[in-house]
């Protein structure tokens, strides 16, 4: 059906009432061949233009062609080799200038040899081989304050392993070959050794940001001395008095967990510091505290946490060393474990602070069953559907950091929270720039937004 | 008490019934619904096809027997597309309690495809540490693994000919259950020691890797039963995971009924007491 | 002895804490070596602190035992299988498998350790099922746009789901990689700013309460 209506468009294309070409918007090939006969000028101009504009747009194809045919191979060009900055001396690196042939039917192979003196080339190891379109500096990951070349040129950083052994100062030849079909043209060899340096100046960046969100976190902390700062309620916080009013009226225990991970993880550390604090109204309530545990090195921080919170609390003789035990560090077996706890036990008040994995859902899904109430505190972010789910009340991500602050109101905790808000805002403000930059550059067509952009990228 | 109320409260083991026979129906009568491949998925794949023969391959299983469902099948389709690749295999596990299980796939798996110990590929079993092991090996992974899970001392073994540590790996891809897991060769192994990663997880981890994968710092992501089945297909001998996805399809259906069941109850209740309230008025 | 509870600690971990943060920039063999050393000491550190919790474990089941607590009889069965699979364990040279032959300890690992493994794992679909029957109801906008999206997510990802809507494999993939991939980097930006300030207190003694809690 289709395939006659566009035969009856190309034949009909005389007798139509509509002018030529309306249809399309293009004149058909039918009307094109009419007018060949009506118009011979117009014909011969058309086929000239044409043939110009052949000429133009297929001429690096003509040249790659002569490139494949006919002209010699030259060799690389200002071949550059030179230990990589900012490595632990295991690399050495070869740049050399962009060539007009450079597409993807030909190649560059990278050559080396060990020791100065290379009397052929043409014998040195081929240590990588790839098309010559490829490997430019801009696609390196070096940021712009170490890149050791512009953008345009090309680069390898070569490096010890996968068949390469570089040894830490030894001497090397390197260079860099054209490869076409069967024709090979090699650059002169330049030497250099791979020597380790103290320092990574490529992430410089990172250790700029670190000192700045230090400083910003200082100045907080000696402006939250100085003044009061508001802090937003975390409904989650205020009802751990509220648990633990419920345990003491029903006389049951309150179960609390540090969560998987050991005290090298800060979330666990954001757990123990809430402990104590736990601990401290547990003991001024008189309440059981029952503290299951996959650490052993977590467990023994925290019976010194319990302890010293029970003295605070004025009630050292409450305290018990087994309030805090070790069970497995076996994830499902502890699971079982606690699940077992909760159920014979039926704590009144379930605490998940810290990091969990699958166990989150069972442990929290059985605490629910015995009618417990349950508050969450964690930064496993693939966790937090099922606690907020089944928990009453949930802390979310730095939530779990933020909860000492919240808890002690002391300036150093309530100033470093707002540090971290102002570094939140900083990045915000970024990602807004970039967005809108970004946007632009699409928008616009434009290249300018792109060395923002790039900035962006190197700085982060 | 109205009907609604008492729906809303039903005994959870009726629901636990529900879905066991979601699960066991389609496992004893499959129907095999046709399976779309993933890009995260087809990322793997295409990796490993890409590598020529004698590349190494490590694979690191990183879980127990509990996600044993979800991750053995990935093992089993990653170690068969790397065997008949010809690639050079190394495993390994950093979950102690999951060695014997890990041995117990790699050799199976070498025993079907015809692979030598030590020659076409080797097991190093687990050593104590989690990612402390991916910075040792980084470093030096006869220090790592002085001997393989057999006894026999891992210098010399000709599948790690050239094989000095992690620098040396043209890919490595961790099934991950947790901690350490992908993430963490990311963070103490491709980062440090500049290798191809790809990562295999639960299907409930799958959704927290996306960042990862979507920065480019893993270059595929096999996720849960339903990544297997794809791998499985993709490489085209059909598993276990195949077989699971029909019961998959059920349970997730079976969910759905019962979300949109709770809630028609949940607005019905809330009708009728807003009706009532009103007429106390 | 106050210094050895106090000072003492909080200055291994202001040297510690700063020396490993400026580990980080060197990329020198020496600090790589360093850093391989720490790593050992951590794990023979870890080796001794499991003798710590197992014995906090025998302590407490011991008394429980003594007392004659509601369900002693659990804890003497923690105590069989525990110095059981020890014993086997020794016998069998820690191995599963020797030449292709299951030893009693792979015995214990296969036909108790796996199914049992495997249970508790399988439990959580049940229970997720129950907790979403439970709780995922179209309370607010909110919630009800979650449900929406949940729905979506949870049919795009089985093969069922994409053969009524098929639609709903792509649309899965971009709420996947969309929408939860930058909530989940809007959160871990959160939580790695949290981490990196609790670090710095950790480091300069600000936070000293994991040290057993309470102000100088």
């Amino acid at each position: 059906m289709l395939k006659t209506s566009a035969s009856f468009v190309l034949g009909s294309s005389k007798s139509s009432t509509y002018p030529r070409g309306y249809a399309s918007g293009f004149d058909s090939p039918a009307a094109l061949l009419n007018r060949r006969f009506e118009h011979p000028a117009l014909w011969k101009a058309l086929m000239l233009l044409l043939m110009t504009v052949l000429s133009q747009s297929w001429s690096p194809v003509f040249a790659q062609t002569d490139i494949q045919t006919k002209t010699p191979l030259a060799p690389p060009q200002d071949v550059r080799v030179f230990d990589t900055p900012s490595d632990g001396g295991d690399s050495l690196t070869v740049i050399w200038a962009p060539a007009p042939y450079d597409s993807a039917a030909v190649r560059y192979q990278v050559l080396l040899s060990e020791g100065t003196s290379v009397a052929d080339p043409a014998t040195m190891k081929v240590v990588a081989e790839f098309p010559a379109n490829q490997r430019y500096v801009r696609e390196s990951k070096w940021p712009w304050w170490t890149r050791p070349a512009t953008g345009d040129q090309h680069q390898y950083t070569l490096r010890s392993g996968r068949g390469v052994e570089l040894k830490s100062g030894t001497l090397y030849s390197i260079t860099v070959a054209t490869v076409l079909n069967d024709e090979r043209s090699i650059a002169a060899p330049g030497q250099a050794a791979p020597e380790p340096n103290w320092i990574n100046w490529n992430q410089m960046n990172n250790l700029l940001l670190a000192l700045l969100f230090g400083g910003i976190v200082f100045y907080a902390i000696g402006t939250a001395r100085k003044r009061e700062i508001f802090l937003r309620r975390i409904p989650g916080l205020d009802a751990v008095d509220e648990a633990i009013g419920r345990a003491t009226e029903l006389g049951k225990p309150i179960l609390y967990m540090t969560g998987a991970h050991d005290m090298s993880d800060p979330s666990t550390i954001a757990a123990a510091v809430i402990l104590g604090r736990v601990a401290k109204r547990a003991a001024a309530y008189e309440t059981d505290l029952l503290v299951p545990h996959r650490e052993p090195i977590t467990m023994a921080v925290c019976q010194e946490i319990t302890k010293q919170a029970y003295l605070e609390a004025g009630k050292p003789d409450l305290y018990k060393d087994d309030s805090n035990f070790f069970i497995t560090s076996d994830q499902f077996s502890y699971t079982a474990a606690v699940d077992g706890i909760m159920l014979r036990k039926k704590p009144a008040a379930n605490f998940f602070m810290g990091h969990y994995f699958a166990e989150a859902l069972l442990l929290t899904e059985t605490g629910a069953s015995t009618g417990a109430i349950q508050i969450a505190g964690t930064d496993s972010d693939h966790q937090l559907p099922f606690f907020v789910t089944t928990c009453d009340y949930t802390l979310i991500g730095e939530e779990l950091y933020a909860a000492s602050a919240y808890l002690s109101r002391e300036p150093v905790q309530v100033g470093t929270l707002r540090g971290q808000d102002i570094g939140k805002a900083l990045i915000l403000g970024v990602l807004g720039i970039g967005t809108i930059l970004a946007t632009l550059g699409i928008l616009f067509d434009a290249q300018w937004p792109k060395l923002f952009l790039d900035f962006f990228r190197d700085v982060k | 008490m109205t009907f609604a109320e008492r729906m809303l409260k039903i005994d959870r083991r009726i629901i636990f019934l529900v879905i066991g026979l979601c699960t066991l129906i389609p496992l004893l009568y499959p129907v095999g619904l046709p399976i779309k491949i993933s890009p995260e998925v087809r990322g793997v794949y295409d990796h490993i096809e890409s590598l020529p023969e004698g590349s190494v391959f490590l694979l690191s299983l990183d879980f127990d027997p509990a996600s044993k469902p979800e991750l053995m099948p990935q093992s089993i389709s990653l170690l068969r597309h790397a065997f008949r690749k010809k690639l050079r295999v190394i495993a390994l596990t950093l979950w102690v309690s999951g060695t014997g299980m890990a041995d117990q796939v790699v050799t199976q798996v070498a025993r079907e495809m015809g692979k030598e110990s030590g020659k076409d590929y080797v097991f190093l079993g687990w050593s104590p540490g989690g990612t402390a092991v991916i910075i040792n090996m980084g470093q030096d992974l006869y220090g790592a693994f002085p001997a393989d899970y057999n006894g026999k001392p891992t210098k010399g073994l000709s599948v790690l000919q050239g094989v000095a540590s992690l620098r040396d790996v043209n890919y490595a891809v961790s099934l991950g259950a947790g901690n350490p897991g992908v993430e963490a060769w990311y963070v103490f192994g491709k980062d440090k020691y500049k290798f191809e990663l790809g990562g295999g997880c639960t299907g409930v981890m799958a959704p927290g890797l996306y960042p990862l994968l979507r920065s480019g710092q893993i270059n595929g992501l096999i996720g849960g039963l339903r990544g297997a089945a794809e791998y499985e297909i993709l490489i085209d001998q059909k598993g276990k995971a195949v077989a699971g996805m029909d019961a998959q399809s059920a349970t997730h259906l079976a969910i759905i009924v019962l979300v949109v069941l709770c809630n028609l109850f949940y607005f019905a209740s809330r009708n009728i007491a807003r009706r009532q309230s009103q007429s106390g008025a | 002895m106050i210094f050895l509870r106090r000072q003492g600690p909080l200055l291994v971990t202001l040297i510690t804490g700063l020396v490993f943060a400026a580990q980080y920039y060197v990329p020198h063999p020496a600090s790589e070596q360093m850093l391989t050393s720490v790593t050992k000491w951590l794990q023979i550190i870890g080796g001794f602190a499991l003798v710590l919790g197992v014995s906090s474990l025998f302590h407490v089941h011991a008394a429980k035992i003594r007392r004659k607590e509601a369900g002693w009889g659990y804890s003497f069965v923690l105590y069989v299988g525990m110095l059981g699979t020890i014993a086997l364990g020794f016998w069998s040279n820690g191995k599963e498998a020797i030449d292709g032959t299951m030893t009693a300890f792979g015995w214990i690992y296969n036909y108790m350790m796996v199914p049992l493994q495997g249970t508790m794992f399988a439990i959580l679909a049940f229970f997720i099922a129950s907790a979403a029957y439970r709780s995922f109801r179209a309370r607010s906008r909110e919630a009800a746009v979650l449900l929406i999206a949940a729905v979506i997510v949870m049919m795009g990802r089985v093969p069922l789901g994409e053969y009524l809507i098929p639609i709903s494999g792509d649309l899965s993939q971009w709420i996947l990689n969309v929408l939860n991939a930058s909530v989940r980097r809007a959160i871990l930006i959160g939580v790695s700013l949290g981490t990196v300030a609790l670090s710095i207190k950790i480091i300069f003694g600000m936070e000293r309460s994991y040290l057993g809690g309470g102000k100088e």
